[in-house]
């Protein structure tokens, strides 16, 4: 039997509609239809359908005009125009915006035929050539991490040479940004791979605990320490260890794990016997260590025997055009997860999250797409589904006047607004006319 | 075995020749094992005639159709003499409603040989008309269209497309065929 298909006629004329009904249901498949283009957009927001026919005369929404609008938003499904008036024109105009196939009205049944095969042909080379690129990008890139900014593909051509090497690696980059990932992935492209990787975040852990945790302790070295334990240093053997926020150390731990860095042998706590350890440390922190070096608050030996490789991360903010690919993936990732059929984002609503700062970074923009997939009822995303993002306020400085504030927040509240006063005025809850008053005293101008 | 209660009936649109409908109720017992009358002709479909197109409407001949009692049958195949369109074909060799109780076939364009102004002999035009009548029959009872070629219900565009496929069901369906057949027959047919 053929592909089953969901199709969607959009045509005014009911005749027409009932024709096309009946004919596809006789091949099983899923068959809807719209009066309009606006009934159509509704269809398509509720449910996908994979092939649209097209009727270019219509009141209201224009074939044409509909078949833009599914181009944008739901660029996966084909359109074929149908008409009844040969025009040439206007068939180029729909073939370069996108349409798949156009039909004149009445058509030979084995046209229809044709063009159907044509579009399952098509269809299935798509599907074929998404499934052969995902398994290239399996073997090319790297699992989870997103990105193709030039920023990006530095720290993609970065990881497999570090990886070669055994030397350790310090990872720079703010919260959310992808250090663990990368830690991993560097890990998973080196001789140890099939050995331990081993994460433990610093700042979460309290000094004496760290200690134990990492170097392991005897029976009775401390109050509490009723059976001896191997460290961290220990189970890694021969694995990776990922110390996150390592900023967060007090200096006596940056000297201890100096010490295991360049002897290769730790000592239990409570313990005498020296034990050989194998490890590749990789290291991650959001501060400024160098700066903190030259402050003299982080140990200057030990940021040097921790950063023989640095990767900075770039935060998302500097590389904003990777947004639409991981949001993509985002989408792909939570409509499977939540089982709801959330696989389309409006170009509107991703002008808002392109605007966004994401100070939490790509962590951040996960998620907000997992908020917004879970919340929504629709099965694309819009504008208002991320109206819980908004940048946090700055901070005021204690040097600015009252009259440099005020000078400002009228500013940004126009700039919202368009310099539309009227609007401009109820968001600030004065009136126009004050508005136009402080507009003069404080020389504003719209740029 | 044959399905003694089912009953379908082939019924002439206006002036048709009347070994078509015979050889089709001979072929639906053949194939389907399941009785066929031929009733007597009902009046030219005059009232389905699109003066622009110089055509005939399937759809309001298969309205006017329903409009008849035809309690004792299960389907019902009217056989007419005129080309057939439906609003986005140019013409059909028949039509029926997916699971319907009424279907067409349209023996107008089912002469025509492969050369200009050529016919075909009687024994082809008559299997041609018994090939669309089953495919028809086909979509009465369920059966979709069939993506292999070598099945009665393929769908065939052309003439040269509908002396290519056989005249008979393919596995798959003819285990639906069997299948639908064998269900009882007082369920109610969609129109």
């Amino acid at each position: 039997m053929a592909d089953k298909m969901s199709i969607m006629i959009v045509d005014d004329e009911k005749i027409i509609r009932e024709s096309f009904l009946y004919w596809f249901e006789k091949y099983g498949h899923r068959v809807e239809a719209a009066a309009s283009g606006m009934e159509a957009l509704e269809k398509l927001e509720k449910s996908p359908f994979e092939v649209l026919f097209v009727d270019i005369k219509m009141p209201g929404m224009n074939g044409i005009e509909l078949l833009g609008k599914v181009k944008e938003e739901y660029p996966d499904t084909t359109v074929i125009i149908i008409t009844a008036y040969g025009s040439i024109e206007t068939a180029v105009e729909a073939m370069k915006m996108g349409a798949a196939d156009y039909l004149l009205k009445p058509f030979k049944p084995e046209q229809l035929s044709l063009v159907m095969e044509k579009v399952t042909q098509q269809r299935k080379l798509v599907s074929e050539y998404r499934y052969v690129k995902g398994r290239l990008e399996e073997f090319t890139r790297f699992e989870n991490i997103i990105g193709q900014s030039p920023a990006m593909q530095e720290v993609f051509d970065l990881i497999p040479e570090v990886a070669q090497s055994d030397s350790s690696v310090l990872i720079m980059g703010e919260t959310g940004t992808g250090k663990e990932l990368v830690a991993k992935a560097i890990h998973a492209k080196s001789k140890r791979r099939h050995l331990p990787f081993i994460a433990i975040n610093c700042g979460a852990i309290p000094d004496s605990l760290l200690e134990s945790e990492l170097f392991g302790h005897e029976k009775g070295a401390f109050t509490g320490a009723t059976h001896p334990r191997k460290g961290f240093l220990e189970v890694v053997s021969g694995g990776t260890l990922f110390l996150d926020e390592i900023g967060e150390i007090s200096p006596k731990m940056q000297v201890d794990l100096l010490r295991v860095l360049e002897e290769k042998k730790i000592i239990r706590i409570g313990e005498r016997q020296a034990i050989d350890v194998d490890f590749r440390l990789i290291s991650a922190t959001r501060r400024d260590l160098e700066k903190e070096v030259a402050e003299g608050s982080f140990r200057e030996d030990f940021f040097y025997r921790i950063n023989v490789i640095m990767i900075r991360i770039p935060p998302l903010r500097q590389r904003k055009e990777d947004i639409p690919l991981l949001v993509e993936h985002f989408l792909q990732k939570y409509s499977r997860e939540t089982v709801k059929q959330v696989d389309h984002i409006s170009a509107d609503a991703m002008r808002v999250l392109k605007a966004y700062d994401w100070p939490g970074n790509v962590r951040e923009l996960e998620n907000a797409i997992e908020r917004a997939v879970v919340l929504s009822k629709a099965r694309t995303l819009k504008r208002e589904d991320f109206a819980f993002l908004r940048s946090p306020p700055e901070p005021v400085l204690k040097s600015r006047s009252l009259k440099e504030v005020e000078r400002e927040h009228i500013q940004r509240i126009l700039e919202d607004c368009d310099w539309n006063v009227t609007r401009a005025s109820k968001v600030l809850g004065i009136n126009r006319v004050t508005l136009h008053k402080m507009i003069k005293r404080h020389n504003l101008k719209r740029p | 075995m044959r399905s003694q209660k089912r009953r379908i009936a082939v019924v002439p649109l206006g002036e048709v020749p009347g070994i078509v409908p015979k050889s089709i109720a001979a072929h639906i017992l053949g194939y389907l094992n399941v009785n066929a009358e031929v009733l007597s002709p009902l009046r030219h479909p005059d009232y389905a005639y699109d003066p622009r197109r110089l055509q005939y409407n399937a759809g309001a001949v298969l309205k006017a159709l329903e409009s008849h009692s035809f309690g004792r049958y299960e389907k019902v195949i009217g056989v007419l003499d005129v080309d057939l369109f439906v609003p986005i074909f140019t013409y059909v060799f028949g039509e029926a409603k997916q699971g319907g109780k009424y279907a067409l076939v349209s023996l107008n364009r089912l002469r025509k040989g492969h050369g200009e102004g050529a016919f075909v002999p009687e024994p082809i035009y008559l299997e041609r008309a018994a090939k669309v009548a089953l495919h028809e029959l086909g979509h009465l009872y369920d059966l979709h269209h069939c993506s292999d070629s070598r099945c009665l219900m393929h769908f065939s565009g052309g003439l040269e497309y509908l002396d290519r496929i056989p005249l008979y069901f393919c596995r798959y369906c003819s285990v639906f065929m069997r299948d639908a057949l064998s269900r009882p027959r007082h369920r109610r047919s969609k129109g």
